[in-house]
This record gives structure tokens, C-alpha cells and sequence, in this order.
């Protein structure tokens, strides 16, 4: 928790040292607006830029001791008065404070966001985990042969492709008039029962739940595959071969748990990334979640969001570094996490 | 002794021949011949088929396809590879270091420990420099003394040592280093001024470098209860030369798949920063960047194809050396005398 | 055996998700219209962006508004054009008066009060009004009539003529939805609008702006109804904003309504999708209606399949904005002219309008579209001329070094620039792509920066950069390029830092002259100078494509931004059924 703490801390006081502020980019976008009235003066655009920091709270200084400007290594004490310590307040009731271009509170945004992208997020690692069991063991059992090869084949060529390519192949394939439309019509009227809401939204969400799982399949899969391969030549292996086993129940029975330390690491790595990094496919579907409002918070330099954003997805990471540790133990009982 | 040879599959030596072509065209990239110059577009040819004198055709913003591939060859002999290199050594190295002593195993004397800590706080310009760096030396003066008296009198040990929590270190930095966002990351860079080679070298190293740590770490783990380290243990070996030549080796097993990979994800960081354009500008062409122009003519298929093979193809190249056992002979002790 | 429950499962969500529900009547029908980015925030005082702009037209009126059919301002809430008196040599006064018919939703009507509140709301600190702040504060004074509540001047301080446009470009609000006590009347806007910063604000004004922020207008803008034709239904953050037509609007009672008080679309449903390939499929599924600003390859495309061409009705309309290639003019190696004349040389603009819009698009000498009347069409068109350029350098004094550099005497940097562009644009890369394959062949060093578009616009401003590819947006309502040139504007908006003299006193004067003959006679003059002294090149002007459903009539273009109006808009069957069955 300390570290999410850290990090989050960072990245505050990062952003608050970055070139380009909130209030610049408010009025860098304002230029661009089609309306009669002209560009403001230098004066002008100096007095609005003041007051938009005022009000978002960014005129204060920074943290409880800032170098004085100018000097190298002068320090000034500037009490309780500063931006980190009232965000730092803020934070410990829960309040995780308003967003600076629409004045949202962030929890709201961030659950809104989050209630998107978790359960595509979820099924997608679940699906993904699921199929790489399957693909692994299917590798690792297989004793060469044209259906190995290809599989291993397309599993390469999946991670060559980025992942913008994926989704807009599968949009182009599957979602095309001129191709394939599977995809069904979105209607905006409420969904008779329940069943047929989880229905359309899984109609709806079936083709980036598919472009996500076709994206972590070989970072999942061929590891795990190694790995198998790997144990494959112990003594144990080689004694459970012997005793008469078939080769499945030798890899699911006696290999997997040994092997499956590497699936642990990249499946932990992996769930904050389907959280917070799907941007493009969000994009590409046009869903509204967590990894768009972050990637949008970031350009946009709205930091409530963003440093929102690194706590949760911190917090996030370091759950599932503890869940890791703990399957580790769980697998392999003589892993004792270090004191 | 018998030395029976096992003939090497054909996907090996296909493999090995493809990389060599990759990695001679990377380095002769400048000197090649090329039917129409890199990074010019053609004006009256954007996004063109396969037609003479665009052997491959051109992309959207009207540069030839195969001299794009040939710069691209040349980016990742010169960026990619480096950067993943360096990533493995610098994660096996601190990964296999941190599960191997973790927390309480390694003892490195007090005068050091206190000197780097001084130095570095000075470097740093925290505040109250003066005292904190003073005091620091102080300790590491009186822990060097109380050393050198030891010394004298004979006894052996370096005097006072102290603990260095390598594990909580290497995970934590892994754990901050790995939970800042790529996003956060890519726009705080994008702020900034354009990197050069070496920056851009040394950016894509510190980000790939946690993975390696972590998955190094977890084996080393494992690797540290087998029975002949603790046979190297007991035989007297200094530590380091047990992590060193013992247990360093079998940790890196699992980085044979997952090199591959990290060389993937590097790539896509890279097309992400060319993206933004912090990379470098539209005149230095990779392969990924080639792919990532299809976003704008998505019925281009051919530059997808052309750049997307050569990947793919590396690829699989580097999975098959990495697949392929390592010796091309087994040894059979020879039973009948 | 274990996987029947995967494929029952399977069956049945395929099952759900085909019952469709039943079509509705196309009259009642949403158009469903693509845009980019969310709105943000639908507040009236604060536009985050273009959309929020739109959002804002559809739901608030202001005193004059675009007319999309003549691409000129016309009166809306007020009655006609107003009436301007000139009064010393820094004064204007502005006379409007409101349409009788004019009311809120309660039935109170709109008066001078509403005017004079929403310019003081405009004034109040703590509210996200910065921008409109800056932007209006030329407005001193508002002086009602006291006998007549809908007539009032405006008292205004400086005499440019596109002051007159933009004193009627801001919505209207309605003091009764905030300020019901008129708490705010008795305090004379200058006050408000001279109260230095540091000082605490009034109680009134402090009051009125917790009452703002309590009601949360930028999520809920219903808390401060405007008098316009729609209302909003619902908000689907990143996902589709749905407004709806009021049933009784009071521009229904007139029976003259000029086009920007019609409003024909029953309900409109903005999509946001801001990938354009996903976009275009909605398109040819009949998920989108309207679809503006399309990139000229997908335009193009769309169009070579005969189903689609059945299917869609296809719109191109020139638009105001100009692709240049600015010069840095302070720094050292652009300092000369003919230096710059001779970088100017080396871009092919005919090629690259080709090779970006596919031939969409015109060329021009100026910054002036071709199209319009003050155009200076005796100057040349300007074309890739490498020897022309390498004649210009030598005549500015560069020397040629063997290693095939560019030196000036006396110094030993070489003639290298760091060309900056926004770096998501694939037509300024190609553009710089161009000119510096055009400038290696001549031995000058030029290096890409593709720039993030926030950093480049705080690089342009503070001038850190050699040459820079950027879209100058234009507007048909102003011919102000003092924006762009005049000598004041360094550090903001001119970005080439151009200062001379002489074009400044040209500036000013186009600025005040009404003649149009002089008016011609001086632009002409200053087009020429531009041309000569090449602060930057004006390449071509782009158009705006749109592809609508043909089944949707009344498609009316423009030249400005979103480039059609959508209030015009009306679905073929109610057409029909409003003209009578035809015989």
C-alpha cells in the first residue's frame, strides 16, 4: 500500500512539473473553435490562464518544501499551504477530487469507466487463461507434426500484430456489409428481460472480448508451452511415463503445477494492463472505458483522473503481486517468500 | 566415448539463414541499392499496389514499402535488439541476484553502503544536504576504523556489515517501475524534447527490464532449494561464484520463450512512441511504424503484408533457436568395453 | 460431453441477441450524426471543444448566429443586424433589439435583463468562464431602454469591424433560472469586470456563483434552460448524447422564420466514435445517418462502390482553413528573405494537394481562398523550382561547401532546420516529408519534430522552431490578419514573428476601412508583400467532405465547421407526408 502511496505521489508531483499545464491546454483547444469572436492578447490570454489556475487549485505551491527558483539548493518551508497536502487530505476521506474539464468528481468518472471495461476485462483474462491451458498442453503433448507447427505458427503471427491492427481486422472482417456481418444490430430501446440484456451486451461485446484474448493468447500460451516442454525431460516426467500414464494425464496431473510459475507472473502483469490498457481497443469499438478516460485524462492533462487512474491501477498491480507470491506458495510448497 | 550426431531440424537452419539476412541487411542498410530512395515520398504513388518501380508498393504517406523494410532491418539490428539485450542481461542479472540472496543474505560492509549513501544523497541535491551527507560519513569513518582495528589485530570478517534487502530493492523498483502506466509514461515523454538513439536505447531497456526481473526471480526461486546448490554451497564456494556459475544459468530458462516476446512488446512500444512521436520522425521507418500507417487505408494490405512477414518470420526464427536444444550431439558412454 | 453447455449456452446468447425490436416509424426516427469526441462539458460559458459548440447552437440561442445557407451572420434573437454608431476613435456603440416573440420555457419572455445578466455571469470569478471572460470583456456596458425592455445598446471599446459579428456570438441565459432576485442588477458590468483578482468577490457574485456550481450545468444544462429548439435527453458520457426537439418552441409561431430559427429534426442522436475506419462501417451499416469531416481516401473509396453511391448522398464544400508552411523569422538562418523565397522553392504544393486530398481541395497564392472576391490573382502560383531555390540561396549570400552543406560566410553552422508539425496529421507529414527529400537533394539538412499538439502550440508561441506545417483556420466573417502578422501578436498568435513596419500600418488599415474598393486595393497590396516577404507559404485549402443518408433532404453545406446544418435536416417520408402525397 505504501508503494501505491509512492507512486501515486509521483506521478502528482511529476505532473505538476510538466511544461505544459491544465490551463494551457484548456486555451490551446479554445483557439481552434469556430466562433466569430478573434484570438486574445498576450496580457489577455496571461490574466484568463491565472485565473483558470486559480480556480482549479493549481496557483498554490506544489508540495511542503519547494526549491527556491533560482538558486540550486535553497529549500523553503511552505507549511500546510500546498497542493500535495490538501490532495493528500482529500485522499484519506475518499475524496478523490473533481475532474478539471467538467468538473466531475473522479469516482464517479473512474465507476462509470470501470463498469465498462471489468467485465470485458474479466471474461476476456478468463477466456484467455482458459485457452492457454488448453493451447499449452495441446503444444507441449503433441510430438511435432503440421497441427504444432501451425498453431505455433499463427500464435507468433498474432503477437507480431499491434493490437489496433487486430480490432480493426476483426471489425473489417466481421462487422463488414461487404464481408461477414456477424455482429448484431445495436438497438437503443430498454431489453425486454434480463437474459436478453446480457444477451446484447454480449452480442455487442463478443468482438473486443475476442480481439483481447487473441492479443494475450501467445504471451500466455507459449511460455506456459516451454515451460511444459521443458519439465517434460525431468526425472519425474520421465518415472510417471514409465509407470504407463498417458502423456495428457502426466502433463495436467504431475507437470502443470511445476510449470505453471511462468503463467502466474504474466497473468498478474497482465490483469492491470487489460484494465487500463485496452485503449485501443476501446477506441476502435467506440466503448467508453477505463483505459479511453485514462489515455484521454493524459493528453488532455487532467491529473485528478490521472493520478486517480496510477492509484487504482498501483493498488491493482500490487494486489495481484501478493496474489502471485501466494500461488506460488500454493504450487510449489517449498517457495517460502523471503522475510 | 561415442558422439552421435542428431541432425538439427530444417526449421533450424531456415532460421538461422533468415536472421543472418536480417542482420546483414541491418548493417549494410546504408550501402544498399534500393530501386527508389527511403523516406521520399511519391507524390503521384500514395498507397499504390505492387507495381515497378514500387517493387512492394508505398503506403500512405507515399514512402516505398521495401526501403522500408531495409531501414527497418536497420532499426532493429541497431535499437531493437540492443534494447532487448541489454533488458535480459540487466533483468536476469538483478532478478536471479534478488531471489537468490533475497533480503538478509547478502552482507556488504557498513563503510560502503555509508559512502554510496552519502555520495548519492549530495548528487541529489535533497534538501539539508550538508548535514545529512556529514553524518552519514561520519558512521562510515567510525565503521571503517572499527574495521581497520580488526585488521590489525588479525581477526578475520570486514568488520561491520550490514544486511543489504536486495529483494525488497529489486521488487520494489520493478513494482514502481512497473505499475507507472506506459500512458503516463509516453506523455510525459511526449512533453519533452525528442530523444536520440542512445536515450531511446537506454528508455526502451528501463522499461522492458522489470518483466525479465520478475520472471528471472520467480525461477531463481525455485532453483535455489534444488540440491546441487546447496552442494555448491557446502563445497565452500565464495556466494557470488555459486549465483554466478550455479544458479544464474538454470534461472534463465524460462527467458528462451519469453525473449521473443519482450522483443514483441518492444516493438510496440516502439510503434507507440512513433505514434505520439516522441520516437523519432517519419524519416526513420521500422516496421512497426509501417504497420501502423494501415490505420489510415485500412485496404492497403500490402503494407501490412510485406512489413508484418518479416516480423512474424524473425519471429519465429528466434523461438525456433530458442526451441532447438542447445548441443547438436548427445553423449553416449560407450557400454561395451 | 463437457462442451454442451458451452455450445447450449452459445445458442441461447446468439438467440437473444437477434430479436430485434421492432423498427419504428422512420418519422420519429433519430439521425444519427458521428462525432469524434465527447462534448465534455455542456456548458454555456465554457466550450472544451468543437462539439460542445454544436451541443450549445442546439440548445441556446444567441443574439446573431451562422447562417450556414449564406456562410454570413445573421440576426436570430435579435430582430435584425444592429445598428452600429461610431462614437470618438475608440467607441462603439451597438444597438439591438430582441424579437417580441422571443421566451424562455415558462413563458416569461427575453428581455435586455437576460443580455446584461449572462455578460455579468460571464464576468463572475470561480465559474469555468476564463475564455468568454477575455473573449467579451470588450462589451463595457450595457444600457437598456428604459422605456422599451427589449432595446439596449451595447457599449463597446475599440472600432474593428468584426467587433460587430462578435458581440452577438454567446448564448443567452436566463437570469430567472440563477438569479430570480435580480441581486446582480444594480452592479454595472465594468465593475464586475475591473475587480482585481486577489480582492473577495461581492455577496451577490458570490452568491450567484454557488448557486452555479451547485446546479452542475455542465452535466445537467437543464438547470439553465436556454431558449432554444432542443433540449437534452440523455447523456451516455463517451458513448451518445440524444436531444430532443421541445414540443413548443416559440419560433413556431412565426411565420417568416429565417433559416436559423427553423428547426426540423424531431430527434438527434450524436454517436461518438473516434476511430474513422469503425465509423465508416457504422456508416454502410445504417448505424450512422450523417457523417462529416471524412478523410478524402475513405471519401474516395466509399465512392467507387455502387451499392454505397445508391445508398448515400456524397457532399464536398471548400472550406475556410489553409494548410501553411510557416518561417521562423527571428532566427538567424531565416532572417533573410530571399533565404525563405528560397525554401519556398522547394515545396510542390499542386503534388501535395494530389498526393493528401486526392485532388480536394484548391490551391492558392494566398491567404485568401481563390473564391474570394479581394483574391490577388496576378500572383504566380508557386512550383517545385530547385534552381530557382539554389539561385535565391546563392543570392542570399550561401555558399556551397564540398562535404555539399550550406555556409554563410564567416560562420561555420551549416544550413540546418528542425521542421515541427502536429504529429497525428498524415498530410503534414507528408508535407514535410516532401520538403525534406526536396531540401537533402539540394544539400540543406532539414530534421523532422513531430510534436504532440500541446507542445507544439506552446513551442510555436514562445518561437522554438525553425519551420512549422500547420492548418490557419479562416473564417469568411473576417479578413483580420492582424492575428497572424501584426507586430503585437508575437508571443501568441504570430507565430512567424514577423515585424515590419509597414505591414503593420497595412494591418490597421484594412482593419478600419469600409470601402471596398481601397479595401480591395489594400489587400491586394498586402497579399504581394506577403508573397515577397514570405513569413510562410500558403499551400492549398482543404474542403470539408460529408456522406449523409439519402434518404435525409435539406442537406444545406458549408464552409465552416461541422459544415452542413443540422437543423435543416429532415428525413424523406415526413417530406412527404408535410408537402401532401405527391400526385
Amino acid at each position: 500500500m505504501l508503494a501505491a502511496w509512492g507512486i501515486a505521489s509521483l506521478v502528482f508531483l511529476v505532473s505538476r512539473v510538466l511544461p505544459v499545464s491544465p490551463e494551457q491546454v484548456a486555451l490551446i483547444e479554445a483557439e481552434d473553435l469556430s466562433r466569430a469572436v478573434g484570438p486574445a492578447s498576450a496580457v489577455q490570454l496571461a490574466a484568463s490562464q491565472q485565473a483558470i489556475r486559480q480556480r482549479l487549485g493549481l496557483a498554490a505551491p506544489v508540495f511542503y518544501i519547494t526549491r527556491i527558483p533560482g538558486s540550486t539548493n535553497d529549500w523553503q518551508w511552505n507549511g500546510l499551504h500546498n497542493q500535495y497536502h490538501d490532495w493528500l487530505s482529500q485522499v484519506l476521506h475518499g475524496n478523490l477530487g473533481k475532474s478539471y474539464l467538467d468538473g466531475q468528481p473522479v469516482t464517479t468518472l473512474l465507476a462509470h469507466a470501470l463498469a465498462y471495461s471489468v467485465p470485458l476485462a474479466g471474461s476476456a483474462a478468463v477466456l484467455a487463461t482458459t485457452l492457454a491451458l488448453v493451447l499449452a498442453l495441446f503444444l507441449a503433448s503433441a510430438s511435432g507434426g503440421g497441427g504444432r507447427t501451425l498453431v505455433q505458427a499463427s500464435l507468433a503471427a498474432l503477437q507480431v500484430i499491434p493490437l489496433f491492427l487486430l480490432a480493426l481486422t476483426l471489425l473489417l472482417l466481421l462487422a463488414n456489409p461487404e464481408m461477414l456481418n456477424l455482429m448484431p444490430e445495436s438497438s437503443r430501446s430498454p431489453a425486454p428481460n434480463q437474459l436478453a440484456a446480457i444477451g446484447r451486451w454480449a452480442g455487442r461485446a463478443a468482438l473486443p472480448i475476442l480481439s483481447l484474448v487473441l492479443a494475450v493468447l501467445p504471451t500466455l500460451t507459449l511460455p506456459l508451452a516451454a515451460s511444459l516442454r521443458h519439465e517434460l525431460n525431468a526425472a519425474y516426467a520421465t518415472t510417471a511415463r514409465a509407470k504407463g500414464l498417458p502423456i495428457g494425464r502426466v502433463l495436467r496431473r504431475h507437470l502443470l503445477p511445476n510449470a505453471l510459475l511462468p503463467l502466474f507472473t504474466t497473468l498478474t502483469d497482465l490483469l492491470p494492463t487489460l484494465v487500463a490498457g485496452t485503449v485501443v481497443v476501446e477506441v476502435a469499438f467506440s466503448l467508453p472505458g477505463s483505459g479511453r478516460l485514462l489515455a484521454e485524462a493524459a493528453a488532455a492533462h487532467d491529473y485528478p483522473i490521472v493520478v486517480a487512474g496510477v492509484l487504482l491501477l498501483a493498488g491493482v498491480r500490487l494486489l495481484c503481486l501478493i496474489a502471485a507470491d501466494m500461488l506460488y506458495f500454493m504450487a510449489d510448497p517449498r517457495l517460502r517468500p523471503t522475510t | 566415448m561415442n558422439f552421435i550426431w542428431r541432425p538439427l531440424p530444417v526449421a533450424y537452419w531456415l532460421a538461422l539463414v533468415w536472421l543472418s539476412v536480417v542482420l546483414a541487411t541491418g548493417l549494410l542498410a546504408p550501402w544498399l541499392p534500393l530501386p527508389y530512395p527511403a523516406a521520399t515520398p511519391d507524390l503521384l504513388h500514395m498507397a499504390a499496389p505492387p507495381t515497378p518501380p514500387h517493387y512492394l508498393g508505398t503506403d500512405p504517406l507515399g514512402r516505398d514499402v521495401l526501403a522500408g523494410l531495409i531501414a527497418g532491418a536497420q532499426r532493429l539490428v541497431m535499437l531493437s535488439l540492443p534494447a532487448v539485450g541489454l533488458a535480459t542481461l540487466v533483468g536476469a542479472a538483478t532478478g536471479s541476484a534478488a531471489g537468490f540472496w533475497g533480503n538478509s543474505q547478502l552482507r556488504m560492509p557498513l563503510t560502503l553502503v555509508a559512502g554510496l549513501l552519502a555520495g548519492g544523497y549530495w548528487l541529489a541535491a535533497l534538501p539539508a544536504r550538508l548535514g545529512i551527507t556529514s553524518c552519514l560519513l561520519a558512521i562510515g569513518a567510525t565503521s571503517g576504523l572499527l574495521a581497520w582495528k580488526r585488521a590489525r589485530v588479525g581477526r578475520s570478517g570486514a568488520g561491520p556489515t550490514i544486511a543489504v534487502p536486495l529483494d525488497s530493492l529489486v521488487l520494489g523498483t520493478t513494482a514502481v517501475l512497473g505499475a507507472i502506466p506506459r500512458l503516463i509514461l509516453l506523455v510525459a515523454l511526449a512533453a519533452g524534447p525528442p530523444l536520440s538513439s542512445t536515450q531511446l536505447l537506454a528508455l526502451l531497456a528501463l522499461v522492458a527490464w522489470p518483466e525479465t526481473a520478475r520472471l528471472v526471480r520467480a525461477h531463481t526461486l525455485r532453483v535455489r532449494v534444488q540440491p546441487f546448490i546447496e552442494a555448491a554451497q557446502a563445497s565452500g564456494l565464495p556466494g557470488w561464484r555459486v549465483w554466478l556459475r550455479h544458479a544464474l544459468p538454470h534461472a534463465c530458462q524460462p527467458l528462451y520463450a519469453f525473449v521473443p516476446l519482450s522483443l514483441a512488446g518492444l516493438i510496440g512500444l516502439e510503434n507507440a512512441l512513433a505514434f505520439l512521436g516522441i520516437g523519432q520522425g517519419p524519416d526513420s521507418v521500422s516496421w512497426g511504424s509501417l504497420l501502423t500507417t494501415v490505420r489510415q487505408d485500412p485496404t492497403a494490405w500490402w503494407v501490412a503484408a510485406a512489413p508484418g512477414l518479416a516480423l512474424l518470420c524473425t519471429l519465429l526464427a528466434l523461438q525456433q533457436l530458442a526451441q532447438t536444444p542447445k548441443t547438436p550431439f548427445i553423449l553416449r558412454q560407450n557400454r561395451t568395453k | 460431453m463437457r462442451y454442451h453447455w458451452l455450445v447450449s449456452s452459445l445458442t441461447l446468447l446468439i438467440s437473444a441477441c437477434s430479436t430485434a425490436s421492432p423498427e419504428q416509424a422512420q418519422v420519429a426516427a433519430p439521425i444519427h450524426i458521428r462525432w469524434s469526441t465527447d462534448p465534455i462539458a455542456l456548458d454555456p460559458l465554457a466550450f472544451p471543444n468543437q462539439n460542445a459548440v454544436e451541443a450549445a447552437a442546439l440548445l441556446h440561442l444567441s443574439l446573431l448566429q451562422n447562417d450556414y445557407q449564406t456562410d454570413s451572420f445573421t440576426a436570430c434573437l435579435a430582430e435584425q443586424l444592429p445598428t452600429v454608431q461610431f462614437v470618438g476613435d475608440s467607441v462603439t456603440r451597438l444597438e439591438y433589439h430582441l424579437r417580441p416573440a422571443a421566451k424562455w420555457d415558462d413563458g416569461r419572455p427575453v428581455l435586455a435583463t437576460d443580455v446584461d445578466f449572462t455578460l455579468k455571469l460571464m464576468q463572475c470569478p470561480g465559474l469555468p468562464n476564463e475564455m468568454s471572460r477575455t473573449q467579451f470583456s470588450f462589451i463595457r456596458q450595457v444600457l437598456p431602454d428604459p422605456v422599451d425592455p427589449r432595446h439596449f445598446t451595447l457599449v463597446c471599446r475599440g472600432q474593428a469591424v468584426e467587433m460587430i459579428n462578435a458581440s452577438g456570438d454567446f448564448p443567452i441565459l436566463p437570469e430567472a433560472a440563477l438569479d430570480a432576485q435580480h441581486t446582480l442588477r444594480a452592479l454595472p458590468l465594468a465593475v464586475l469586470q475591473d475587480w482585481p483578482a486577489a480582492k473577495v468577490p461581492l455577496p451577490p457574485v458570490a452568491a450567484l456563483v454557488r448557486r452555479y456550481q451547485s446546479a452542475d450545468i455542465a452535466r445537467t444544462p437543464g438547470n439553465l434552460p436556454g431558449c432554444g429548439p432542443y433540449r437534452l435527453v440523455v447523456w451516455e458520457h463517451n458513448r451518445h448524447v440524444l436531444f430532443s426537439r421541445k414540443a413548443t418552441w416559440w419560433a413556431d409561431s412565426l411565420h417568416a422564420a429565417p433559416f436559423v430559427l427553423q428547426a426540423r429534426p424531431q430527434l438527434l442522436d450524436y454517436l461518438i466514435m473516434p476511430e474513422d475506419a469503425a465509423a465508416t462501417i457504422a456508416l454502410r451499416r445504417h448505424e450512422l445517418d450523417v457523417y462529416p469531416h471524412m478523410s478524402a481516401r475513405s471519401f474516395q473509396q466509399l465512392q467507387t462502390s455502387e451499392s454505397v453511391r445508391q445508398e448515400f448522398a456524397f457532399y464536398t464544400e471548400p472550406s475556410y482553413d489553409v494548410v501553411v508552411v510557416g518561417f521562423n523569422t527571428s532566427r538567424a538562418t531565416l532572417r533573410n528573405k530571399l533565404t525563405r523565397q528560397a525554401l519556398s522553392r522547394l515545396l510542390d504544393p499542386a503534388g501535395l494537394l494530389a498526393a493528401t486530398q486526392l485532388g480536394q481541395g484548391s490551391l492558392t497564392v494566398g491567404l485568401l481562398p481563390p473564391t474570394n472576391p479581394f483574391y490577388n490573382d496576378s500572383l504566380a502560383a508557386l512550383t517545385y523550382a530547385p534552381s530557382q531555390a539554389q539561385a535565391l540561396l546563392l543570392k542570399a549570400g550561401w555558399q556551397r561547401q564540398p562535404d555539399g552543406n550550406w555556409q554563410q560566410p564567416g560562420s561555420k553552422e551549416p544550413l540546418a532546420l528542425a521542421l515541427r508539425y502536429r504529429a497525428d496529421d498524415a498530410t503534414f507529414a507528408t508535407i514535410a516529408l516532401q520538403f525534406r527529400a526536396a531540401a537533402a537533394k539540394l544539400g540543406i539538412i532539414v530534421t523532422l519534430v513531430p510534436t504532440e499538439a500541446n507542445v507544439l502550440s506552446s513551442a510555436l508561441k514562445s518561437g522554438d522552431f525553425d519551420i512549422c506545417v500547420r492548418t490557419l483556420k479562416g473564417s469568411p466573417f473576417g479578413l483580420n490578419f492582424s492575428v497572424y502578422f501584426h507586430s503585437k501578436a508575437i508571443g501568441t498568435s504570430n507565430f512567424s514573428r514577423f515585424n515590419q513596419y509597414a505591414t503593420d500600418h497595412l494591418l490597421e488599415a484594412i482593419e478600419v476601412e469600409s470601402n471596398r474598393l481601397r479595401k480591395r486595393h489594400l489587400l491586394r497590396n498586402f497579399q504581394e508583400r506577403i508573397r515577397d516577404e514570405v513569413p510562410l507559404v500558403p499551400l492549398f485549402f482543404l474542403s470539408n467532405r460529408l456522406v449523409t443518408n439519402k434518404q435525409l433532404r435539406h442537406v444545406v453545406t458549408s464552409g465552416l465547421k461541422p459544415g452542413y446544418a443540422v437543423q435543416a435536416l429532415m428525413w424523406a417520408q415526413t417530406d412527404s407526408l408535410a408537402s401532401g402525397p405527391t400526385p
